[in-house]
């Protein structure tokens, strides 16, 4: 029997590496048509609203008030960083400009939001869970879209597959980082969790709101976008029910 | 005051609901047309309360089947995207001020009284689920009401309308809400095995329209931050309003 604290991790690890396999739909893209970042940017979007809905319905149960605090700090934060973003000539691989800004700022979001992913599992594991297996194999399951959004996001934009996969799993590590201390140090980490919780969702629908959007609403028409936008948020809270 | 009938309770909060749109004309008591930054504040904020009213509506719904509560959404996002087509509303812009053609008139009046049928089916839905449930969203929408119908005033006025003409008309163009809160609340009642459909349903449709309509919108009227902060403070607000009543 292996150390409980090496199991957590181990289980944590685990699911940041099936966040990877989010990347590969996007291996039989070929052409990249203004059309096809404005989908990817809509379903980008839906993911993400609905991963946030399941966050702040998590969130609330703990706390609503501290759960809505953290969303107004994952706000702030994500126009912070877009602040120190703006301000210098960002580049993601050969890609520069705003781009390059956008594709910095998914990446970011997203592995800020697996931090208090992170603490959720630990919480529960140390919250006496019998199922460890099953719960991590339900997170595993529940990080592939997320890694969907951020190659969503940047394959479009000319990253490779496998760097997305890459960078799709460098946004989950958090995960089992945070898994440890939340399992040891349960009853502080429960005090925190409705705010973590509340900024990844606040920061996600910022992002989604400011940034995916407005972007997705420019390059294609309007039904069409709303169209994925909608059915791929349903789609994602259906998802996080079963798993 | 839920003491009443559990009808007339849809009734009186659907119709306080729909009443709600004659203050959106209050602004132009004081001038004649509003910056179109701050329509798109009206825009933005309607939007982000109807989202609030949609996780509030999925979040009470999933309960009682997800499979179900999906499946309505499904219907509803594929209903509210076909009315637009069939109606010949989807790609309408809600800011053209100058456009007094008779066309455009009867568009706008359309797409207003298209959003409030899906709200008066939120409504309904959610009175079946509870009465103080439905109260609950049945005030959110009254006051999402209130920035929709600003908008629309924005564009009334423009035409030369007088104030109180288009207030009666905002007022008028949701006397649909009454009616879908009505028959939704029935039909639930009727048959309540569809209650998860009509939540899921409701859900899915004001998702699409904030998404189709509100959101495209208001970012050609205001600054992406500025409409993005607006939303999601809306959102927040309703969210947090649910949580503390419950």
């Amino acid at each position: 029997m292996t150390h409980p604290v090496l199991t957590v991790f181990l289980y944590g690890l685990v699911t940041a590496l099936a966040t990877g396999l989010g990347a590969l739909p996007f291996a039989f893209l070929r052409t990249v048509s203004p059309r096809v970042v404005a989908s990817a940017n809509a379903i980008a979007g839906g993911l993400m609203l609905g991963a946030s809905f399941g966050l702040v319905a998590e969130g609330t149960e703990y706390g609503a008030w501290q759960t809505l605090a953290g969303a107004l700090l994952g706000v702030l934060f994500i126009i912070g960083t877009q602040r120190l973003l703006g301000d210098r000539e960002v580049a993601f691989g050969d890609v520069r400009g705003s781009d390059a800004r956008q594709m910095a700022l998914i990446v970011i979001v997203m592995t800020i939001h697996s931090f208090a992913e992170g603490v959720a599992v630990g919480v529960s594991f140390g919250g006496g869970a019998t199922l460890a297996l099953v719960i991590t194999l339900a997170i595993a399951v529940h990080n592939i879209p997320e890694g969907l959004a951020i190659t969503a996001v940047l394959r479009p934009r000319g990253v490779s597959v496998a760097k997305c996969a890459g960078w799709s799993i460098f946004s989950s590590l958090p995960q089992p980082l945070m898994a440890v201390p939340a399992f040891l140090f349960v009853e502080t980490f429960q005090k925190a969790l409705p705010y973590g919780l509340g900024f990844a969702a606040g920061a996600m629908v910022f992002m989604v709101l400011e940034e995916l959007l407005p972007e997705a609403y420019d390059r294609a028409r309007r039904p069409v976008v709303a169209l994925q936008v909608s059915l791929t948020l349903v789609a994602m809270v259906l998802f996080q029910q079963y798993l | 005051m839920l003491d009443l009938e559990p009808t007339l309770v849809v009734l009186l909060f659907s119709a306080i609901s729909a009443a709600a749109a004659v203050f959106g004309a209050g602004p132009f008591l004081f001038r004649r047309q509003l910056p179109i930054v701050q329509i798109g504040w009206a825009n933005a904020l309607a939007a982000g309360m109807m989202l609030g009213a949609a996780y509030v509506l999925l979040i009470g719904g999933l309960p009682l089947g997800a499979g179900a509560v999906a499946a309505g959404a499904v219907l509803g996002i594929g209903f509210a995207a076909w009315s637009h087509t069939a109606s010949g509303t989807d790609d309408l812009d809600l800011n053209r001020l100058e456009d007094t053609g008779p066309t455009y008139g009867y568009q706008v009046l359309l797409v207003n009284s298209l959003h409030s049928a899906f709200e008066g089916v939120a409504i309904g839905a959610a009175m079946a689920l509870s009465l103080p449930f439905g109260v609950f969203v049945a005030l959110a929408i009254a006051i999402h009401n209130i920035p929709e119908a600003t908008v629309l005033c924005a564009i009334l006025t423009g035409r030369r309308l007088a104030i109180s003409s288009a207030a009666g008309l905002a007022v008028a163009a949701n006397v649909s809400q009454v009616m879908l809160a009505i028959f939704t609340f029935a039909i639930v009642d009727a048959a309540p095995g569809v209650l998860p459909w009509a939540l899921g349903f409701a859900t899915g449709a004001l998702i699409q329209l904030v998404m189709a309509d509100l959101l495209p919108e208001s970012y050609h009227q205001a600054g992406h931050r500025t409409i993005a902060l607006v939303a999601i403070v809306a959102m927040g607000i309703v969210v947090l309003l649910r949580t503390a009543v419950a």
